[in-house]
């Protein structure tokens, strides 16, 4: 399996004019969550890239909303909620709703999944649960 | 009497010089380490001066665990071992071990603990400012049941005193310098009915009013503005429509929500400060962007207190409140950077003060269900895999050690958490998944758990408690954390 640091050097060695290498990275192997992410909120560069393109994330299927959806949440980490520090449930920062090909069949929030899909910036409020995101793949499939 | 104990001192330090030359390890480093550090213990002496400054420092989570992790990572940031590494409070005179249960539960929480060192009695988990007669959430059982807090026993000796935290300003630690209620969670509203106590934030702001709080500066913007309202991009959620950020405005204080408000605050002015940096919790110390180091909105409020108290001193608690919640999400690497920036906050207090009148006490609240694996080789990662001892070296083999389902293994993990190796749809069984150093040092990694919960826990293992200046010695042997308490103010009163 080529790993990150290895696709990398590769990606380093041919391809200097390319102004962004994440990009590079994310039209082939996964890239993380919160490179989706600009340092203290907006998108970054390599969203903005990549808007409208195919692209797969890792992550974890945060406990689904409701069943039967063709709709669920992609966390950097597995969903951790403290009884103790928190009043409810609060998303992290960082999130990416997904939308899926197929009803989704879920997959327990600690096992780390992949997903592809096609990168959609901007607001957006599902008109079955209310949930707002600013960053979705749609189409998408995981395993 | 103090000059024959000095001469005493003198004896045995002679003594033992002459002991350790007539020994074949006489020239070895560790040996002339351990005797350096004998003759600086024999030289110790006790202040017993009153501190007109009592300033403690308070890592949320940082027991004896997490703080061995944390001193690891920070000794291998600077590209070494990590083991030898020395954090500021580390160099402190003065230790006991603290036990840290709460009156009902033997795994505290922050709100039990911060009581007992705030108000020097331990009580009931999830309940700040109260004692062990209350019904958690029943606000009925209120009276007669409250209890002083050293902001309120400083104030009225004429100090000025603060509260600092990465959470929420309304958060558990924090709440316990100046609240009074039956349920930690009731930090901007209470249950229809509850007409005995207010919210967590309006205390807050009755504490200012009153002149017991005189900065206050951490997460939580969001419990302060009503519905409907926003401020620096965070919507309110007081429900009762109050605005406590404008009713602080109006008695006066600075108000800074984000790096550039926090630089313009004028810390010379006399007026309380008011620094809400985030709806909720500050950011991880990894993540932060726009906002204040904990290190720095702690010398904030050590130069704020220091103008408006001058000789009169002030008393001060900054906690690192996220150290918690990163392990609660089973994510070391978030964890020990957040443990960093609260040792900052420690040498910004040491170097800001005087040992000779001011009291510095370093602590935690609790412990997490952390742990730590075996047998690695010196310089191991340790947010990564364990290595192999080299038998003919000093630094581990480079080859990570393989348990007997042949995957390699990380140093540090927990008990329990989100990252169990169990998966529900495996009938709660699991098998255990293969883990590299690439995957183990992200910052995202969490480490391996066994029992499966969404959040880590809390444990009830000892903490340790660091201090410096008068009457730190007093800190000694196994203590229950309400002693902190006593020293503290032992210390601010001694004649």
């Amino acid at each position: 399996m080529l790993k990150r640091r290895d696709f990398l050097k590769t990606a380093a060695a041919g391809t200097a004019a390319v102004s962004c290498p994440a990009v590079l990275r994310a039209a082939d192997g996964p890239i993380k969550l919160r490179e989706l992410y600009a340092k203290g909120g907006g998108f970054s560069e390599l969203a903005t890239e990549m808007e409208g393109k195919r692209l797969t994330v890792e992550g974890f299927m945060a406990p689904p909303l409701k069943a039967d959806m063709k709709f669920f949440v992609l966390t950097k980490m597995p969903m951790a909620v403290c009884p103790f520090c928190e009043t409810e449930a609060e998303w992290p920062a960082n999130i990416l709703a997904v939308y899926t090909k197929r009803v989704v069949d879920v997959i327990p929030f600690n096992v780390k999944i992949e997903t592809r899909g096609v990168l959609e910036l901007g607001g957006f409020t599902d008109p079955d649960t209310g949930f707002v995101s600013l960053v979705r793949l749609s189409d998408a499939t995981y395993a | 009497m103090k000059s024959t104990l000095v001469a005493s001192v003198a004896a045995i330090a002679a003594a033992t010089t002459a002991f350790a030359q007539d020994l074949p390890q006489a020239g070895n480093d560790w040996f002339t380490a351990g005797q350096e550090r004998l003759q600086a213990e024999l030289a110790k002496q006790p202040n017993t001066s009153k501190a007109k400054n009592v300033i403690i420092l308070i890592s949320d989570g940082n027991g004896v665990g997490t703080n061995y992790a944390s001193r690891v990572w920070a000794g291998q940031q600077e590209g070494g071992f990590g083991d030898e590494y020395v954090q500021p409070h580390e160099a402190f005179p003065n230790l006991a071990l603290v036990k840290t249960y709460n009156v009902n539960a033997q795994t505290p929480d922050s709100a039990g603990t911060g009581t007992a060192m705030m108000s020097g009695i331990k009580t009931k988990a999830g309940i700040i400012g109260v004692n062990e007669n209350i019904v958690r959430g029943d606000c009925s059982t209120i009276e007669g049941n409250t209890v002083a807090s050293m902001n309120e026993i400083m104030t009225e000796m004429g100090k000025e005193t603060g509260i600092v935290s990465t959470a929420r300003i309304t958060h558990a630690t924090p709440a316990s310098a100046y609240a009074k209620s039956v349920d930690r969670n009731f930090e901007d509203s209470v249950p229809e009915g509850c007409t005995q106590q207010t919210d967590i934030a309006t205390q807050l702001i009755d504490a200012m009013e009153a002149g017991i709080i005189d900065v206050a500066m951490g997460g939580g913007l969001r419990h302060f503005l009503p519905e409907g309202t926003e401020v620096a991009g965070v919507s309110g959620r007081r429900a009762d429509g109050v605005n406590l950020v404008e009713r602080a405005q109006g008695l006066g204080a600075q108000f800074a929500t984000d790096q550039a408000s926090f630089e313009a605050v004028d810390a010379a002015a006399g007026t309380p400060i008011l620094g809400l940096f985030e709806g909720s919790h500050m950011m991880y110390e990894a993540d932060r962007a726009d906002e204040p180091s904990l290190a720095e909105m702690t010398g904030a409020a050590i130069a704020a207190l220091q103008a408006k108290s001058g000789d009169n001193g002030f008393f001060l608690q900054v906690e690192a409140g996220r150290v918690d919640h990163a392990n609660h999400a089973g994510n070391l690497a978030r964890v020990v950077a957040d443990q960093k920036a609260f040792a900052d906050a420690v040498a910004m207090a040491d170097e800001m003060t005087d040992d000779a009148d001011t009291l510095i006490v370093v602590t935690a609240d609790h412990e997490h269900a952390i742990a730590f694996n075996g047998y690695c080789g010196r310089g191991s990662d340790i947010l990564g895999l364990c290595m192999g001892i080299d038998g003919a070296g000093v630094a581990h083999t480079g080859e990570p050690l393989l348990a007997k389902d042949g995957h390699a293994y990380t140093v540090a993990g927990y008990l329990n958490g989100a990252g169990s190796i169990l998966r529900e749809d495996m009938n709660w069984a699991g098998v255990r998944p293969a883990v590299d150093q690439e995957d183990a040092t992200d910052l995202d990694y969490n480490q391996q758990a066994l029992i499966p919960m969404s959040s880590e826990t809390h444990s009830g293992e000892d903490v340790a408690v660091y201090a410096k200046g008068p009457w730190a010695h007093l800190f000694d042997g196994t203590i229950e954390q309400n002693v902190i308490f006593h020293v503290m103010h032992h210390a601010a009163t001694a004649e």
